[in-house]
């Protein structure tokens, strides 16, 4: 990489630590941007680690909810609360319940088995690198009886990313739970066979967290890098 | 009198094998010709497109989803599209919301097609397979004549589509149809009512409605297994509620319902409906309207998530998309159909003779380039 884009992408993950995410977003050439963006989250990273605070500024989310959604939620995250007091991780939001990940299997058993929750079906699991150091996972949650879906948001630190597994709840948990520890090493607790699933045993880091770089070779192979201005 | 037990032996069926659709490798301990468990191994296929997304623009996405299910990649752009456009809050005009219905389910008539093909195959009977070939090559033929691909079209784009229809299309697909519906009832003596098919799928791999919700089964599989659950019904996208049409499942006629069976008869029938969406969509078809009217000059979505699900040919196709706010997507998952309906292989199969295993095996209709992406 020449002196030239390393100095634009310092000077853009200085503008956007500042607050100022348009300085990576105009960036015009994709392979740099990336760059920029990789650099910003390890910057973060440090910056988080350095100051050693709870980061508590998370991403503003907006999105239009339907009415009858929001009020699924609402009511939901209502439900949870008076049953599992404190388990609502921050404020309550109207398009996703943010739980904190302690005791994360009763919940997921009480909202499939209650019978005004009864969340038969888990849609969708998803890992998610939310840069400052903090790993989530996405539960998509759909009942199949009352047709109403919710999605649940579990944080964790990514030094210590511990959470109950639910895949005794939902069979279909243990291979979403294997794909999303085999992309971003969430380590699922209780989980009867945690293996990776689509990379091999033996492959080294966690390829969709933001900060990963492959490793060198892989059996004598060598792994072929991304090529400047690959497309 | 107690029960005699044979040395147990693991087998490796795969990488390389023609009944696993694909580069699948299942591990299986058989006792004799019984199969005690099945542990499936995955990967094989791994194009680690979730990452390459990340670093795409939206529009760029389109071809990988081409490629996840290469043959259903209509379907597949389909709910890529549907997704960013809820996100992105577009309203698309009619004509291009018919068109896509006319592609999905031609589309969805050639995966089945070729779905119930090669499970006659796999079951050792070679003409249907040659018969359904035939009649899958002329939607292709379809396909080609609109956007000069046959088999990842790339076809379908945020907030439009990549070409309208060509000239004669209409008359084409009508004489198509004209052509293909006797066929289906052709299919449906040739295959289904074979005795040998029949005796080598009825009761055969069991699927229970409440394992197939479970284990997050979807589509034509949980149809079979007689749950009245399809998302063109029961949270209708695009212009889906506009036309009529029923969804077919799981009856036992030859058997118990949800057996290998059912999920044959489920396509065949589902192939039916799709004829007859067609027809009403070309029926229904506006005359009028640019296909590339609603295409934003950039894409650049607002910052937010959505998690949007339409029926592919295999059952809930999901894309859960995360935005910041730039061009390129933060996160991209694919939630395959495929891959869970693979995940109840074991639940199903273990207990049942190594034939019919690979019955059980080609019944669900996996694509090994969806479930690996």
């Amino acid at each position: 990489m020449s002196e030239d884009l390393q100095a634009l992408i310092d000077e853009a993950v200085k503008k956007a630590l500042a607050g100022d995410d348009d300085a990576i977003n105009g960036i015009e050439d994709r392979v740099t941007r990336s760059k920029a963006k990789a650099a910003l989250v390890k910057a973060k990273r440090a910056q988080s680690k350095a100051v050693d605070e709870n980061s508590d500024s998370e991403p503003s989310e907006e999105q239009p909810a339907t009415e009858n959604s929001e009020n699924i939620i609402l009511k939901i995250a209502k439900i949870l609360e008076g049953k599992f007091s404190g388990c609502i991780d921050g404020e309550v939001h109207s398009d996703f319940i943010q739980l904190k990940p302690e005791n994360w299997f009763e919940i997921a058993k009480f909202l499939k088995e209650d019978p005004d929750t009864y969340f038969d079906s888990l849609q969708c699991n998803t890992g998610f690198d939310l840069g400052d150091g903090m790993l989530e996972s996405r539960y998509n949650l759909h009942s199949m009886k009352h047709l109403h879906s919710i999605e649940i948001r579990i944080k964790v630190n990514i030094d210590n990313p511990d959470i109950p597994s639910v895949e005794s709840i939902w069979r279909v948990a243990d291979w979403f739970e294997r794909e999303t520890y085999d992309m971003f090493g969430i380590n699922f607790t209780g989980h009867r066979d945690l293996r990776r699933i689509l990379l091999p045993e033996d492959w080294d880091g966690w390829p969709l967290r933001k900060d990963y770089e492959e490793q060198e070779t892989y059996h004598g192979i060598v792994v072929p890098k991304v090529k400047e201005g690959w497309e | 009198m107690g029960v005699v037990h044979g040395q147990e032996m693991v087998l490796n069926i795969g990488p390389q094998h023609p009944a696993t659709h694909g580069v699948l490798r299942l591990q299986v301990k058989t006792d004799g010709e019984v199969i005690s468990e099945i542990t499936p191994y995955l990967g094989y296929l791994h194009r680690c497109f979730e990452k390459h997304c990340e670093n795409v623009s939206y529009e760029q996405v389109i071809p990988f989803t081409d490629r996840c299910d290469y043959l259903a990649s209509m379907t597949m752009n389909f709910g890529y599209v549907v997704a960013m456009e809820q996100l992105m809050d577009i309203k698309v005009n009619d004509r291009v919301e018919y068109i896509r219905v006319i592609m999905a389910e031609l589309q969805r008539i050639a995966s089945h097609l070729l779905a119930i093909g090669v499970f006659g195959l796999d079951l050792g009977a070679f003409t249907p397979f040659l018969h359904m070939l035939r009649d899958r090559e002329r939607i292709i033929d379809l396909f080609e004549m609109t956007c000069g691909a046959r088999l990842l079209y790339n076809y379908m784009w945020v907030g439009g589509l990549s070409h309208d229809l060509p000239k004669g299309f209409v008359e084409a697909t009508l004489n198509f149809l004209d052509y293909f519906e006797p066929k289906v009832d052709e299919f449906e003596n040739l295959l289904g009512h074979n005795k040998i098919f029949v005796e080598r799928t009825a009761d055969i791999g069991i699927m229970p409605a409440e394992v197939a919700i479970n284990y997050g089964v979807t589509g034509p599989n949980l149809r079979a297994s007689g749950v009245n659950w399809d998302l063109r019904k029961d949270n209708p996208y695009s212009v889906y509620s506009k036309l009529d049409f029923n969804v077919p499942i799981g009856k036992g006629i030859k058997g118990t319902v949800g057996d290998s069976w059912d999920r044959f008869y489920v396509r065949l029938q589902e192939i039916r409906e799709s004829v007859k969406i067609v027809r009403q969509a070309i029926d229904q078809l506006p005359k009028d309207g640019d296909v590339h009217q609603s295409m934003p000059k950039k894409i650049r979505p607002p910052k937010g998530s959505i998690y949007s699900r339409t029926e592919s040919p295999r059952g809930d196709l999901g894309y859960y998309i995360e935005s910041d706010g730039s061009d390129t997507p933060y996160r991209l998952k694919m939630r395959s159909p495929a891959f869970t309906a693979l995940g109840v292989l074991n639940e199903i199969a273990g207990g049942w003779l190594m034939s019919d295993v690979l019955a059980i095996l080609g019944s669900l209709d996996i694509v090994l380039g969806e479930i690996d992406r």
